[in-house]
């Protein structure tokens, strides 16, 4: 590598032939492209929706201490804007060709019908006379050995520079058994701490009636604290609760102690928190007994 | 077509390795790619991925480009060259989260950003598409390994005098100086290394200035 390598000749003064040899150059090598790239999006899109699959059971599972008998049901929710509706369909999770419950409420919460099909129909965002449903997240709700084990609702939140996404479980009394956020933007090294355990651990044990007060500090977080919430990483949920059920009672009426350099990022996972747990609660009330009934 | 005047001879491949990582470190010594230099290496962990996917994409580049540089029309052998780069960087992206994805959890977002890294087009251009396939191989390696090189070094820096930590083991109670784990404590940072590798380079007897690069792009 001598720096008086030389430097290519400018090409002669292209005439029709030759642009017409550029271009289909170009378009060559453009359609080698596409095809590679359409190969291994075949080759491997089954895989990686499996691996977020399994990645989300995986989640769903850990924060509500689920055993492998579990029973989780996922819950779709849409909004038809037109009709001043929202639409749940309910089925087994990670199976798309089960059973299926559609329930169908107003805006103002009166049910408007309720719909079980043996198999799904097509795609529920039907065109022509039926509106766009837009999407509004999911919600899952585990039993295990015939009791309500818990839920797990997705939300979304506005972070520092995009959007966080992330799973918050709820036990059947409504009390925050684990957040997990799943994907993020945030600085690393700052904002992207709120994506670990000694973070998400604070939120463990509030009620929903505690979280929609949860307010953020700017204070250090006590290093006792801290030390319990790192081991969250390596314990389960059920048995860091048991081991420090000292600390969670003197820390569980305390606000939340943000990331150092990155308090927009905590109150934002805190502040959508705050609304998703607030929504499930008004929606579940309504919700749970008509999927309960005749199931 | 191939308008190409051959280089006499290549360089041999401990050559190649040894200018990578050293002689023409990118980072260091070519100033090339700054911006991810300084955006990803806020810890030792996301300066090893990254730098990991980036010497994947420059040996899969540079081995392509020597095998395609005589069909490739001079006059539009930089978008093909993105093209090729975009190919690799795409497959990987898919490859990552298809069978790895915890590895892409932690580094998916700054994988489909190493289309745009100058480093990589730069050894096409400089090298791939003058020598062929072995020595083209050696380049890139040399390359990728310099630059994985340059970014273990910036993000254990960062992260000791940001974090307190390396690897993500604690070592002082609290962060002792944040300001090195902020944007612009990465730029002090490799403004630092890179005075202390010219200092390096002139005990050894080389000239302590950089012999390439130029565009300072991404």
């Amino acid at each position: 590598m001598s720096p008086d390598l030389p430097i290519l000749p400018a090409p002669p003064r292209a005439d029709r032939g030759e642009m017409f040899r550029i271009a289909m150059n170009l378009t060559l090598f453009s359609a080698l492209a596409a095809a590679i790239l359409g190969g291994v999006w075949l080759a491997t899109e089954r895989y990686a929706a499996a691996a977020r699959l399994a990645g989300e059971k995986r989640a769903i599972g850990e924060l509500l201490g689920l055993g492998e008998s579990a029973e989780v049901t996922e819950v779709e929710q849409f909004m038809a804007a037109a009709a001043r509706e929202v639409v749940y369909r309910a089925h087994a999770y990670g199976d798309d060709a089960g059973p299926v419950r559609t329930v169908t409420f107003s805006f103002e919460g009166e049910l408007r019908g309720r719909e079980d099909l043996a198999a799904p129909a097509a795609a529920p965002a039907g065109g022509g006379a039926e509106a766009a449903l837009e999407p509004l997240g999911r919600m899952f709700v585990a039993r295990q050995d015939g009791a309500l084990a818990g839920f797990v609702v997705e939300g979304e939140a506005r972070g520092y520079k995009n959007r966080i996404r992330f799973f918050v479980a709820l036990d059947s009394a409504f009390q925050v058994a684990g957040v997990r956020v799943l994907e993020h933007e945030e600085d690393p090294g700052l904002g992207a701490e709120i994506a670990t355990p000694w973070f998400e651990g604070q939120y463990i044990g509030r009620s929903a009636g505690d979280v929609a007060k949860l307010t953020v500090t700017k204070d250090p977080m006590p290093e006792d604290w801290r030390a319990a919430l790192a081991g969250l990483a390596r314990t389960p949920v059920a048995d860091w609760r048991a081991k420090h059920g000292a600390l969670l009672a003197r820390e569980g009426p305390k606000p939340i102690y943000a990331v150092t350099g990155a308090t927009i990022s905590s109150r934002a996972l805190t502040d959508g928190l705050r609304t998703t747990v607030d929504h499930f609660r008004r929606r579940w009330a309504l919700l749970g007994p008509q999927l309960a009934e005749g199931a | 077509m191939s308008v190409e005047p051959v280089p006499a001879a290549a360089p041999s491949a401990g050559e190649l390795i040894r200018n990578g990582i050293l002689t023409e470190n990118p980072v260091f010594r070519l100033a090339l790619s700054l911006c991810p230099a300084v955006a990803v290496t806020t810890n030792v962990t996301n300066g090893i991925a990254l730098g990991l996917a980036v010497l994947a994409v420059q040996v899969l580049s540079s081995v392509t480009v020597a095998l395609t540089r005589t069909r490739i029309h001079p006059r539009v052998r930089i978008p093909v060259y993105t093209l090729i780069i975009a190919v690799w960087v795409s497959a990987i992206d898919m490859t990552l989260a298809a069978f790895a994805p915890a590895v892409y959890a932690q580094v998916g977002l700054y994988v489909k950003l190493i289309v745009a890294f100058a480093i990589i087009i730069s050894r096409l251009e400089m090298f791939a598409s003058r020598y062929p396939l072995v020595p083209s191989f050696w380049d890139g390696l040399g390359m990728g390994l310099g630059f994985l090189f340059a970014l273990m070094v910036i993000g254990a820096l960062r992260e000791l005098l940001g974090n307190g930590s390396i690897l993500g083991f604690q070592l002082t109670p609290a962060k002792p100086l944040l300001f090195f784990a902020l944007p612009a404590g990465g730029f002090f940072s490799i403004a630092l290394l890179m005075a202390l590798f010219n200092r390096i380079e002139r005990m050894m007897g080389g000239t302590g200035a950089p012999s390439g690069g130029g565009s300072h792009g991404v």
